[in-house]
């Protein structure tokens, strides 16, 4: 194929050719630029890596030991007798309508906020000009008020006698106000408006690199419009999609304010069964077995929804 | 024991509502105003609304209650400090629920020992005990719920209460003088109390229900609140069933996890935010806490609030200090201002919880005494059941069967 | 110059609209004279001066906003490093860095509050702090700014890189002059992810703020049992305000460097040329 996508998703082995590169290098070696020597490697990586393991890793093996103990007298933590109990107690099927509940809401909001994000973003880069930055930053503003506000409003939006009720009645589309709040619909709309910064941002990073006399050749090589978005564009912007998608979808596996202010009674996600284990049953080792099985869940499941993704794009 | 009003309250009632709506405050508002402008001025134009309407008895027994209470409050009031009263330390770090405390209470301790108090609020019991941890985690004073006083004791998070610095002690009602959560009152002191119940829009629930079973009403599908707190959910359905509130027997309690799960397709919302599960009207009928009436009506004054006829639950909290407090003498003076009747008073007509000081309720606002949903009559509180730590094992069945209900 | 998409434009404005929309509420309600945040009753400016008197408020705002500064500041400049590294560098155990950076956006809110809790207990008897907030806030955001970066770095051409340096240029030199400009809407749209992230952060804050570091969520969150009253959206009003200008004018004055490095940097970002 022409063009040969740069890949930017994650535990790639080495970097994928430029774009520029590719073309002259079809199918050819791969050309790494090592940056400088390895006081420069250092320099880079040490402070990420060093803090994130002590401030992160240590602390959370901390944990993790401790969801191998059991609960001791006065809710204590006993790490007597070290075992796999909290691990088996936490496949009890009767989370599984929770973490369903989670996933789904995870996976909707992950495909709302790309498929809203992805034009805005593309807009942004293309039509923004000047005002590139400025139009980015706008998006962001409203992110800068309380998480907490901004979802307490979409009460005041979705309730029963709340604005988009009121219009209704008032234009006659319907007598009895519709029970919008407090349901599926609640719960995705309020995560998808959450996280949508999350997936615009990276996804207009990406898109914004992305050289329009690429475009343009397709084009001139007789590609329509539409060609030229699947083959060219979207390829190209995989990166950021990914990026995206990640930032979307972790983050919502774990929201449990959102479905606990917009939600209902069916509504509650694996994330709030967590915190209650720890909070309520004041249970710590067998809230952290669950907390450390929703995290491999996580983790491998996206590991695995990517593999495929960068696959699809070629060449790795 | 009667929760309709009998003509004259209404009366009452709707003048003061109409009173407050013309001029856009609420009834703390006026109680501030009582108090600055004395009485009478208040209360001049309700009793001219209600006299030249029905002729009725409560306007006046009301009125002159309190035109007395705006009195006596240049009269000496039950309120003693220990002596010689001790020199405190410069700060007092207090941990407890947002607008829990009346408004002025704070500042006037400031003002009156020179102490500098480090106010921070927690959103529920849970959160705020796992930051206490076993010491109270850097703050001094707290607001545990009485039943997990027991736990905290045995932990040894709590300091054994000098009684000499709380001469306000005396002030408490006789039947908090040895509550069975913490006998003699050696580590901690009572708060408020409250019961639990049921409030319903009387727009949307034309007939006047008497029991809970009424949250199970298939007329208001989806119109349901209940509240996000298992034990008090549990409470009120075992309490339906006719069994204990905290009970033991997993059969019954099965039985009320059965009767729970067909209650849930009508539910609409749980959640611990009684004031706006009701005045959002989303919700028609909802499981709350009494006192909270007040500020739902605050929004939506067609709320009204009842206790189940087959009986619920009650509960309070306490004021205590941690083991690990860094400035013991501010917090017994503190517990001890609380304890002061004008202060507790002050507590009431701000919250409008009920607290247990007996000497309090000369200058407590009428109104709220007089609310069957704050101040119940003693002979339906004394038949109301309390919820009890359950302990480790216990708690785990309960929880577990809350999980099966989705939670 | 391209011509306009009117459909992608006028979708561009509902999506704005969109994420307004709860902000137009919200700062509505703020002049709402009743206490009640969802029924409007009347017209009122009391909320704002209230709100100045509300000490404890005011503390919390302030703890929050600094906070967010030092989090955003430090995991801003430690986050690119780690994503240029793992975008550009080939070291062993790469694989394993690629995920030790996934792991905390991965764990649950409250395993990594409590972790912290008991960490700093056990490590320095800390009971929670300015500090050890600001020290937690930094953690998690570090992932974010690393991945938005790497993204993008991933993406540059590494030979505009070495051409730089066959031109004689220092590594530093290279860095400086050629990724960093490249790399720079990363790193602006890292640290705006990072800003929004600790400055509503809930659950890690409340395991570890101590006394008299109380945030703006926490004070916000824990309202919520007695209802939100105007005050909260009066600030968060001033708050939206105040970030909109100095956005505003941070961005006027950037502007002017933006074009002269445009042109050295930026030959992609010419549309139109073949």
């Amino acid at each position: 194929m022409a063009v040969e996508p740069p890949i930017g998703g994650l535990a790639t082995p080495a970097p994928g050719p430029s774009d520029i590169d590719a073309a002259a290098a079809a199918g050819g070696g791969r050309r790494r630029a090592p940056i400088g020597n390895r006081l420069v490697s250092g320099i880079l990586l040490v402070p990420g890596i060093a803090w994130l393991l002590v401030f992160f890793v240590v602390p959370v093996a901390m944990i993790f030991v401790v969801s191998f103990g059991s609960r001791g007298p006065l809710d204590s933590i006993s790490l007597e007798h070290l075992s796999l109990d909290n691990y088996r107690r936490a496949l009890d099927p009767v989370f599984l309508p929770t973490l369903l509940n989670s996933l789904r809401y995870a996976a909707a909001t992950t495909i709302l906020s790309l498929a809203i994000g992805y034009p805005i973003a593309y807009w942004i880069s293309r039509y923004g000009g000047r005002n590139k930055t400025l139009l980015l930053i706008i998006v962001m503003l409203p992110f800068w008020t309380s998480y907490l506000i901004r979802t307490y409003a979409w009460q005041i939006v979705l309730r029963d006698n709340g604005v988009v009720n009121s219009i209704l009645m008032a234009i006659g589309v319907t007598s009895e106000p519709i029970i919008l709040l407090n349901t599926d619909f609640s719960v995705i709309l309020g995560m998808t408006y959450g996280f949508l910064p999350f997936a615009i941002l990276p996804l207009y990073v990406s898109i914004d690199r992305l050289d329009p006399a690429l475009v343009a050749a397709a084009r001139d090589l007789y590609a329509s419009g539409r060609a030229a978005f699947l083959h060219v564009t979207l390829p190209l912007t995989m990166p950021g999609i990914i990026a995206a998608s990640i930032l979307t979808f972790i983050p919502a596996i774990g929201d449990f304010v959102t479905p606990d202010i917009l939600g209902g009674s069916e509504t509650t996600t694996i994330a709030k069964v967590v915190q209650e284990l720890f909070l309520q049953g004041r249970d710590w080792p067998y809230g952290a077995a669950l907390g450390f099985m929703l995290m491999l869940l996580t983790l491998g499941g996206t590991l695995l929804a990517i593999g495929p993704l960068r696959r699809e794009v070629g060449g790795l | 024991m009667t929760h309709e009003h009998d003509g004259s309250t209404i009366d009452l009632e709707q003048a003061l509502d109409r009173y407050l709506l013309e001029r856009r405050i609420t009834r703390r508002q006026l109680l501030e105003r009582i108090g600055a402008v004395g009485a009478a001025a208040a209360l001049a134009p309700i009793i001219a609304a209600c006299t030249s309407s029905a002729a009725s008895p409560s306007p006046a027994p009301s009125a002159s209650a309190a035109a007395s209470a705006a009195a006596s409050a240049a009269a000496p009031s039950p309120s003693a400090e220990p002596t010689p009263v001790p020199s405190p330390e410069a700060e007092l770090n207090i941990y407890n629920w947002t607008e829990y405390i009346g408004e002025n209470t704070i500042p006037s301790f400031e003002a009156k020992y020179g102490v500098k108090v480090n106010l921070d609020f927690f959103a529920n019991t849970d959160e705020a005990y796992a930051k206490l941890g076993n010491d109270g985690g850097g703050y001094d004073l707290s607001f545990p719920i009485s039943v997990d006083i027991p736990a905290f004791v045995a932990k040894g998070a709590l300091l054994e209460l000098d009684k000499s610095l709380i001469p306000n002690l005396k002030n408490l009602g006789a039947e908090w003088a040895d509550p069975k959560y913490d006998p003699g009152n050696a580590h901690s002191m009572p708060y408020m109390w409250w019961t639990t119940g049921i409030g319903y829009d009387t727009t949307k629930v034309t007939d006047t229900p008497t029991s809970s079973k009424a949250l199970w009403d298939p007329r208001y599908a989806k119109h349901i609140g209940m509240l996000d707190d298992y034990q008090e959910v549990f409470g009120l359905t075992l309490i339906q069933l006719g069994y204990d509130a905290n009970t033991s027997d997993l059969g019954q309690l099965d039985e009320a996890t059965a009767l729970l799960e067909q209650q849930k397709p009508l539910v609409r919302v749980y959640t611990t935010n009684t004031r706006e599960m009701m005045s959002s009207k989303d919700n028609w009928i909802g499981h709350i806490w009494g006192a909270d009436i007040y500020t739902i009506q605050e929004s939506n004054e067609n709320v009204l609030y009842y206790i189940p006829e087959e009986g619920g639950v009650k509960g309070s909290d306490t004021m205590a200090v941690f083991s690990g407090a860094q400035h013991p003498i501010a917090a017994h003076l503190f517990i001890n201002h609380m304890l002061d009747a004008h202060v507790s008073a002050d507590n009431t007509n701000f919250i409008y919880y009920m607290g247990p000081n007996a000497a309090a309720k000369a200058f407590i606002d009428p109104a709220i005494l007089s609310d069957p949903s704050v101040n119940p009559d003693q002979e339906i509180v004394a038949k109301l059941q309390e919820l009890i730590d359950l302990g480790p094992e216990l708690r785990d069945e309960y929880q577990k069967r809350w999980h099966q209900l989705g939670r | 110059m391209k011509p306009r998409n009117r459909w992608l434009s006028a979708y561009a404005v509902v999506v704005y609209v969109f994420l307004f929309a709860p902000i137009v509420v919200l700062i509505l309600f703020s002049f709402n004279s009743s206490r009640a945040n969802f029924q409007w009753e009347g017209f009122t400016l009391d909320w704002y001066p209230t709100l100045f008197k509300n000490r404890r408020l005011l503390d919390a705002v302030s703890v929050t906003l600094r906070v967010a500064l030092v989090a955003v500041v430090v995991s801003t400049v430690i986050g690119t490093l780690l994503g240029l590294a793992l975008a550009r560098v080939r070291f062993r155990g790469r694989a394993a860095a690629e995920t030790l950076l996934l792991v905390p956006m991965v764990t649950p809110e409250i395993i990594m509050g409590l972790s912290l809790l008991v960490f700093f207990f056990a490590a320095f008897g800390g009971r929670g702090s300015f500090g050890q907030l600001a020290l937690a806030h930094i953690t998690f955001c570090i992932s974010y700014v690393a991945i938005v970066v790497r993204a993008r770095a991933a993406g540059m051409n590494p030979q505009l890189e070495e051409a730089a340096r066959d031109l004689g240029a220092s590594a530093f030199g290279a860095f400086r002059y050629i990724t960093l400009p490249l790399i720079r809407p990363a790193i602006v749209s890292g640290a705006l992810l990072a800003f929004a992230l600790s400055f509503d952060d809930y659950v890690v804050t409340t395991f570890n703020a101590g006394v008299g570091s109380s945030t703006l969520p926490l004070f916000i969150y824990s309202k919520v049992k007695f209802g939100v009253t105007p005050e909260i959206n009066a600030i968060s009003t001033i708050i939206v305000a105040v970030t909109a200008v100095a956005v505003l004018v941070a961005w006027r004055l950037n502007r002017r460097r933006d074009d002269e490095t445009l042109v050295v940097a930026e030959p992609e970002a010419e549309p139109g040329r073949p």
